[in-house]
């Protein structure tokens, strides 16, 4: 990775959503990119390289699910781990997101907390 | 207003505006917290309500754009909290008391609102284990089922799930379909092959995309399934129903053992000497039965073979077998026609009894109709034994009706059912006194017939050893046509 500190990419396309988990991510000392589909996603993983993706997976243009299975056969960025965050209780989504590559799942509304714990989880994981 | 509520933008608005004295309230560098208005409360348990009702119907793009909003609000008001616990660090204290102050309007949700609606106590609460590796699943659940009354155990995975069964009995098994580990399906498949497990009703739980999966566990014997996400009423419904079979198992599974002991009891004692339809008639109603050794009134039936003792030892042993068990076989198939009990094969003789155990309103008829066909049947028997160049035999019957004591007669290690008494006495003396062929009857089963049913010869005086009385007997001619 080139810079000092790890990018965490976040995928949503829910601006209100979106702008609070930026300024969360940014309080809690993570430095981060967004993307609001999943087309974006992949562009913003190639160029820059993200340490974690947090990824919605209800996404226009192209959804979650859709990103992270090509995402894996892209071997450019197929190793970066991508956190699903998934509907409250919709269980399909907990074993699609692990089934399309996902690293791991949080699911909405985030447990911001939790979530860091997973974020954590994957920055060491891979480093 | 139906139109109006099906927008949530509506509701997560009121939500908001009801939740602003709050947070105006939290705000401040001092904290006073008015009373929230009864109409902002109400307000806001209708908006949670609805918006429960939303998250629990699966149409996602509208829950979608809710959570977004709901999750947003949060993470702000986290947020918030955390800035006002910087800023103002005497406020760290007292804003966790506007947030319980928050969650118990929350908590005000799970009780009645109004009369209209009271709680849905169920009429049969029941333990349930809760079996999800999802928190907030087991949680859900959780708080449904105890509203409605139901105990709650919850279980994080298939390995726990088990512990907990081994433990203690439950009355549904709510299983996720989807675990690490041990799986809802590999869970079912070992409480299944469990004696103590198998009939405790499973409902599984699953996404809709595992619809294979759950048939699968369905054959393999669970009862039901529920979709993710739950509706509340369905989960509450087929968890009752659960209950109820359970019920309904529990209490047939008391009653089996039941009949299971009654009927061992009863085929033990009654098997070798009763027809399979009296055994049957008294397993229906074994109340009727009294084993203790009562007075009852029999016809009791002798018979003998003429002469057997001599004929037995002019033939081969093999042959005084034969002839001896095609007799009692021909003989023990008519006094069964004739639900007569077979009290004992003395030698070649039959003692039976009509009315024990079981008391009817024709016993001495039947009796004498038995002797009859046993009569008639010797045709049949010699029939054969002629055929096989045996030799042919012959028999008489005596048939007294008196008060005897039937029960369980004997010791210990060895009882059997049987009857004593001295009509049983008086039975064997007019035996004594029967001529070959010949079916003699006492006066008291006379007396006891119907009239007009059968032919009956001239009536005899026998002088009979060790009985003070005659005793008067008549012999049975046959039917009266």
């Amino acid at each position: 990775m080139t810079g000092s500190e790890p990018t965490i990419l976040l995928v949503e396309d829910n601006e209100v959503n979106r702008d609070m988990l930026v300024r969360r991510l940014q309080r809690a000392g993570h430095k981060v990119a967004t993307a609001g589909d999943g087309e974006a996603a992949l562009t913003a993983m190639r160029e820059q390289q993200p340490a974690v993706v947090l990824m919605d997976m209800n996404l226009p243009v192209k959804d979650g699910w859709t990103a992270c299975r090509e995402a894996q056969h892209d071997a450019s960025i197929a190793e970066i781990p991508i956190i699903a965050l998934t509907a409250h209780a919709m269980e399909e989504d907990k074993h699609r997101a692990l089934e399309a590559g996902c690293s791991d799942y949080a699911t909405k509304p985030v447990d911001f907390p939790d979530l860091l714990t997973k974020i954590a989880a994957q920055l060491d994981a891979h480093h | 207003m139906a139109a109006e509520t099906n927008q949530p933008d509506q509701w997560a608005s009121r939500i908001l505006a009801s939740a602003q004295p709050l947070l105006a309230a939290a705000a401040r560098p001092t904290v006073t917290i008015d009373a929230p208005m009864d109409s902002d409360v109400e307000a806001l348990q209708e908006g949670l309500e609805r918006i429960r009702e939303l998250l629990a119907s699966p149409s996602s793009d509208m829950n979608h754009d809710l959570l977004n909003l709901i999750g947003a609000i949060r993470g702000y008001a986290e947020m918030l909290y955390e800035d006002i616990a910087l800023l103002h660090p005497a406020l760290k204290e007292t804003l966790p008391a506007v947030l319980s102050a928050v969650d118990s309007t929350q908590v005000t949700l799970e009780m009645p609102t109004s009369d209209d609606s009271p709680p849905r106590k169920t009429e049969a609460p029941g333990v349930i284990l809760a079996v999800d590796d999802m928190p907030e699943n087991r949680e859900l659940i959780s708080r449904l089922l105890s509203r409605a009354g139901h105990t709650v155990i919850s279980a994080e995975s298939g390995e726990e799930a088990l512990e907990l069964l081994e433990t203690r009995g439950m009355d549904v098994v709510l299983l996720d379909l989807m675990m690490p580990g041990i799986g809802g399906a590999e869970v079912l498949r070992r409480m299944k092959e469990h004696d103590g497990l198998r009939a405790t009703p499973v409902i599984m739980i699953s996404g809709r995309q595992d619809m294979d999966q759950i048939i699968a566990c369905i054959q393999s014997g669970a009862d039901d399934y529920l979709l993710k996400p739950f509706n509340p009423v369905l989960l509450q419904a087929r968890i009752s129903a659960g209950i109820e079979r359970k019920r309904w198992h529990d209490r047939e599974e008391d009653y089996r053992h039941q009949l299971e002991r009654n009927e061992r009891f009863i085929r033990q004692t009654f098997g070798r000497y009763l027809s399979d339809d009296i055994v049957s008639q008294l397993l229906e109603a074994p109340e009727g039965l009294e084993l203790g050794g009562d007075l009852r009134e029999v016809t009791i039936m002798m018979s003998d073979i003429c002469g057997f003792t001599s004929l037995a030892e002019h033939l081969p042993p093999p042959q005084v077998v034969a002839l001896l068990n095609r007799y009692f076989e021909q003989m023990t198939g008519i006094i069964f026609d004739h639900e007569g009990t077979i009290d004992e094969f003395l030698g070649d003789a039959i003692l039976a009894v009509f009315g024990a155990p079981k008391r009817q309103q024709n016993d001495p008829e039947r009796a004498v109709r038995c002797a009859l066909a046993m009569r008639e049947a010797m045709t049949t028997v010699n029939a054969a034994n002629k055929a096989a160049g045996l030799p042919e035999l012959q028999h008489r019957i005596a048939l007294n009706t008196g008060s005897v004591i039937a029960g369980n007669i004997g010791s210990e290690q060895r009882a059997k059912y049987g009857c004593v008494g001295h009509a049983m006495n008086v039975t064997s003396r007019i035996e004594g006194h029967t001529e070959t062929d010949e079916i003699l009857i006492s006066d008291a089963t006379r007396q006891a017939l119907p009239e007009d049913i059968f032919e009956l010869g001239e009536p005899r005086e026998l002088i009979v050893k060790g009985i003070d009385d005659h005793i008067l007997a008549y012999p049975v001619l046959g039917l009266r046509s």
